[in-house]
């Protein structure tokens, strides 16, 4: 069988891995219909899928005064397991460790990496979260945390093929490919620089690329 | 109708194996033995063909989006196949999209070279 991944976020304690406490986290089994929300103030546990106007009373505020981390990502359950439809993901941007899981069932060729690009042709990221062009200035900001916390500073800035983390805590000259099945964890966070002139709702498309043999 | 496997491997006993598929290539089930060559089936319909290497290496790259349009489904990217002789590497980077080749001829330095799983090696003559 070729290496398959399965992605959950926690959704009750960030401090507890999947292997010990599955039941923090939810499975993300239909990925057409979820997806991840990243708002100031949208209300968890919510009974029935955020409207467009519910998004923009909700949204986040560029100060012009310091830089701004959104505060919330919720997911989306369309399936709204136990009747809600948001989830908030606990630990999101926080020095947490157990936030973002991906679920890997065999050895891989290389370290999974996680990315991100405009839209699902992995081609282009010229959007303003994910730098406008410039992967470094990508506002979405990833750690892996595979092996320990995170921290509080300024994570990776993600964007394109050359702005990505690692997923598995390797680097250039020490990679950590999978050997078996393993579960490998992230946090992320957006950060909006101070001032910044253009306000937007985007989307923007999360990958995980990874190999088999 | 029958589907032609990825690749079909000569032994040097004069045995023979066939891999799978692009989505369950059985890389790793072929048995420990010398390869004497092995016959690639690329995108497009046509063949390609590695002998005389010490090692061989092949894998497949996908993306798998977590939202967006094509969220869920395993996305087949590139098919990587590596001949190594002595110090030097042949890699195939095989796009799974276009079905264009890129040929990389470099050495044990390289990124992608040194990135890979050990275990994926097999061993040619």
């Amino acid at each position: 069988m070729a290496t398959a991944m399965t992605f959950l976020i926690n959704y009750v304690n960030a401090n507890v891995a999947y292997v010990t406490t599955p039941a923090d986290y939810i499975l993300l089994d239909d990925l057409t219909n979820d997806y991840l929300i990243w708002s100031a103030t949208l209300a968890d546990l919510l009974t029935h899928e955020p409207t467009t106007d519910e998004l923009n009373e909700n949204a986040t505020i560029i100060s012009d005064s310091a830089a701004t981390t959104i505060a919330k990502c919720l997911l989306m359950d369309y399936s709204h397991y136990g009747g809600y439809y948001t989830r908030l993901v606990k630990g999101m941007g926080e020095n947490k460790q157990y936030v973002f899981a991906f679920r890997f069932n065999g050895i891989t060729a290389t370290e999974p990496k996680l990315e991100a690009w405009d839209t699902s042709a992995h081609t282009t990221y010229l959007k303003h979260v994910l730098g406008a062009g410039t992967p470094a200035s990508s506002m979405l900001q990833a750690k892996c945390t595979t092996t320990s916390l995170p921290g509080t500073g300024d994570w990776t800035s993600i964007a394109g093929l050359s702005n990505y983390i690692r997923l598995n805590d390797g680097t250039d000259l020490d990679p950590h490919p999978l050997s078996g099945a393993k579960d490998l964890y992230c946090n992320l966070k957006i950060k909006i620089p101070v001032a910044y002139a253009t306000p937007a709702a985007e989307t923007f498309v999360l990958t995980v690329r990874y190999t088999y043999l | 109708m029958n589907q032609i496997p990825l690749f079909n491997i000569f032994f040097n006993d004069g045995s023979n194996y066939q891999g799978g598929t692009l989505e369950q290539p059985k890389w790793l089930d072929i048995p420990d033995k010398p390869i004497r060559s092995i016959f690639y089936s690329l995108p497009l319909g046509d063949f390609l063909t590695l002998i005389g290497y010490e090692k061989y290496y092949h894998f497949v790259e996908v993306c798998k989006d977590l939202n967006g349009d094509r969220s869920g489904q395993v996305q087949l990217e590139f098919a990587y196949l590596i001949g190594k002789k002595g110090n030097d590497y042949r890699i195939y980077k095989i796009s799974l999209r276009t079905g264009q080749i890129q040929i990389i001829d470099t050495d044990k330095d390289n990124e992608m070279i040194k990135q890979l799983n050990p275990i994926g090696w097999k061993k040619g003559i």
